[in-house]
């Protein structure tokens, strides 16, 4: 027998949770089973329709459970304060397509903080990123991930030439292929929290550049853009995040949990 | 049969899929023959042909596709495979890019690089953009 959804705390201003699944560890048919119907009809089909092997499919379907049942905790019934249902929550794409959560404004039963949310998986985690009220953009990636390409032809084409330069600098080659991807992560997370699509922000328009051990900031830029990164499940992954703080605010703090939605959550000390 | 105008293509025949046609139309040398208004009503006539990119073009991009994704060499691809329904990520997508890039010399706009999201996509957008270099 599942447990129910334990309801959450909203995040508070500055605050990102982030929460992940590893695939590897979700393998229970029923338990899966029961994740596909939490899902909408269009996810559904969405999933059946992938031309992928059935891992990926596995992973799209855990993707969407981590957003909706991660979400709908974070919402209560007003009458008995349990968790909302999680297949209730209706999504919408902004103008650039960046996914949303779609409130009905009339809805008075339950109470419906404007949570920010942003995902990111690869093959082996899948992360889901939640702020109140602040745009945030998250990415993970595995640690040993290997490029095809070498590592500053690819930066030549695609990064900014000041992260060009730093990369140069980097003279062992493990270590460049590090930071590529470390960098990586952090451009995408901006660009994700910006929500304005790719092509809005080029890659090599902007330059991310990191102060000290764990302070990585964006170069000229406007508005206040926080930035942290995290080594995730035994150091196995990077994971971004970036969001947008108001000035003079001081760095994000983050709340990491491992989750089975269902099942159990791991609180993460980072 | 079609005739061509200053600035549009106009058919008689329905069906505009024959293969005799559309070589016509690649042969960079038929263009500088034939004054066009603008490359507008071409680029919207090639979106109404399904084959429109050569077959040629599609097999090489799904080749480059197959190695960047480690997909196995009898993988079933269409031209409308979505990168990410084949389990390309973002760093996938600019790499397929890169690769592309190389293949057919060819240099392709930040703003598209990220865009592409079919196999037919970045098909077309290669012929697009070899056509639109200087005769070899």
């Amino acid at each position: 027998m599942l447990s129910s959804l334990i309801p959450l705390q909203l995040p508070s201003r500055m605050q990102t949770h982030l929460w992940y699944i590893l695939p590897n560890e979700v393998n229970n048919k029923s338990l899966l089973k029961h994740y596909t119907q939490l899902l909408s009809q269009h996810e559904k089909d969405s999933i059946s329709g992938m031309q992928s092997d059935e891992l990926n499919k596995k992973n799209a379907l855990l993707a969407r459970t981590l957003v909706r049942t991660t979400l709908a905790r974070y919402h209560t019934n007003n009458n008995d304060n349990t968790v909302v249902d999680p297949r209730a929550l209706k999504f919408k794409k902004n103008l650039y397509g960046k996914p949303e959560v779609d409130w009905e404004v009339d809805d008075t039963t339950t109470n419906h903080p404007k949570l920010q949310f942003n995902i990111s998986h690869t093959d082996s985690l899948i992360a889901c990123g939640v702020t109140l009220n602040a745009p945030v953009g998250i990415d993970v990636e595995d640690k040993t991930r290997k490029m095809r390409h070498d590592v500053l032809s690819l930066a030549k084409r695609f990064y900014s030439s000041e992260e060009v330069k730093f990369l140069s600098s980097v003279e062992d080659t493990e270590s460049q292929r590090k930071e590529f991807i470390k960098l990586w992560t952090l451009k995408e997370a901006y660009v994700k929290a910006l929500g304005k699509g790719f092509s809005a922000s080029p890659f090599n328009t902007f330059s991310i550049i990191r102060s000290d051990a764990e302070t990585y900031n964006l170069c000229d830029q406007a508005g206040e853009w926080k930035f942290r990164l995290l080594e995730l499940a035994a150091s196995s992954h990077y994971a971004a995040i970036c969001i947008e703080g108001e000035d003079g605010q001081e760095a994000m703090n983050v709340i990491v949990h491992k989750t089975i939605p269902f099942v159990e959550d791991e609180l993460i000390s980072i | 049969m079609a005739s061509l105008s200053t600035n549009s293509l106009s058919f008689r025949a329905p069906s505009i899929q024959s293969s005799r046609f559309s070589q016509v139309l690649r042969k960079p040398s038929s263009f500088q023959a034939i004054s066009f208004g603008s490359f507008q009503s071409l680029k919207s006539l090639r979106l109404q042909i399904s084959c429109a990119a050569k077959p040629e073009t599609v097999q090489k991009v799904s080749d480059i596709v197959k190695e960047q994704l480690a997909l196995s060499a009898d993988t079933a691809l269409t031209a409308e495979s979505k990168f990410s329904a084949l389990g390309a990520d973002s760093l996938d997508t600019v790499e397929i890019v890169m690769a592309l890039e190389e293949k057919f010399n060819i240099s392709v706009e930040e703003t598209d690089a990220q865009n592409i999201t079919t196999i037919q996509e970045a098909a077309d957008l290669i012929e697009d953009l070899v056509q639109k270099k200087p005769a070899a």
